[in-house]
């Protein structure tokens, strides 16, 4: 069943497709919060579901589901993740050329296990981009952020992917 | 956590019978303080103590529609069935104030234009309410028939 039809349904109020949504997508909203947190965070994704459920009545486009749920999500994320943001943002790198090399060879564990030691605006942009196969578009809905500075957020994560991964000793 | 612990802690929320009770609870309150200020506003003459009373009463009444008003808006929110659920409830309301108002002005044998007004503004309100929860609960109904698999083999 698409998402949509699954949204439409908890829409209308039906019980079941609330189940349904909730084993479908509780997966992805754990493997979000451990990710962007470092660690399993029980009473952050209860507060995203919490925020989901209420706002899906206001929900005008059920097509786009995917994009305004990573939306809560990163809400409460970030709400968890403030001290970290009060740091300074460095300037975009613009004329980075993405590693495409190290995107084919690196594991997704591997990946998963890297990402940990990356800041967390790159590490957002990592894991709704290539984890969660969101376009660039709806990435940038998520951050509320333009297109142009989640591209640039992409090349910095993956040249500091890259780093860490080297610093660890895999072959890039 | 699993899928199963997260629906335990969303109960309130998704429990249809919380959101009605909130619902009446506010529609209730709401009801009883409007008719018991109608029959100050309507009442003459009136001993302090009586006013008081009055006071205190619209008072509670407020305090419990104001209650059910942020439940259903902050802790349990309206689907789409409950919104028509919930207009339902909105015109029974209605027309409990309506008789209510309609009983005051039979006994005081004096018609009232601004209650009239009152009453027949809040019934727009309510049909308009309701027209508009049926319509968007049909819309979706619409969308879940057209995504649904089997209307794609038709």
């Amino acid at each position: 069943m698409s998402d949509e039809l699954l949204v439409v349904r908890c829409q209308l109020g039906e019980r079941e497709a609330f189940t349904e949504l909730v084993q479908g997508w509780h997966p992805k909203v754990e493997r979000y919060v451990g990710r962007m947190l470092g660690a399993p965070d029980d009473d952050v994704v209860q507060e995203i579901w919490l925020a989901v459920v209420k706002g899906l009545p206001r929900l005008r486009h059920p097509d786009r589901f995917a994009p305004w749920f990573f939306t809560v999500a990163r809400r409460a994320v970030m709400n968890r993740l403030r001290e970290a943001y009060t740091r300074p943002e460095p300037e975009p790198i613009d004329d980075v050329q993405g590693d495409d090399a190290a995107e084919g060879v690196v594991h997704r564990e591997t990946l998963a296990v890297a990402l940990a030691a990356i800041p967390a605006r790159e590490r957002e942009v990592l894991l709704l981009f290539y984890l969660e196969d969101l376009p660039l578009e709806a990435c940038a809905q998520i951050c509320a952020v333009p297109v142009g500075t989640v591209k640039s957020r992409l090349n910095r994560a993956r040249r500091l992917l890259r780093q860490e991964l080297v610093r660890k000793g895999y072959e890039a | 956590m699993t899928p199963e612990e997260v629906l335990s802690r969303l109960e309130a929320p998704l429990s249809l019978r919380k959101r009605i009770a909130y619902l009446t609870v506010a529609l209730a309150g709401l009801t009883a303080s409007a008719l018991i200020g109608l029959l100050w506003a309507t009442e003459p003459d009136l001993p302090l103590r009586t006013e008081v009373a009055f006071a205190v009463l619209v008072t509670i009444g407020l305090c419990w529609a104001a209650f059910g008003g942020w439940a259903v808006t902050r802790r349990t929110p309206l689907f789409a069935r409950d919104r028509v659920i919930a207009a339902w409830l909105g015109a029974g309301a209605w027309l409990t104030l309506t008789i209510g108002a309609s009983a005051i002005t039979i006994l005081r044998h004096e018609f009232e234009p601004a209650v009239a007004g009152i009453v027949l503004t809040l019934g727009v309100l309510a049909a308009v309410n309701l027209r508009a929860a049926r319509r968007a609960r049909a819309a979706l109904t619409r969308r879940k028939t057209e995504l649904s698999p089997s209307a794609g083999e038709r």
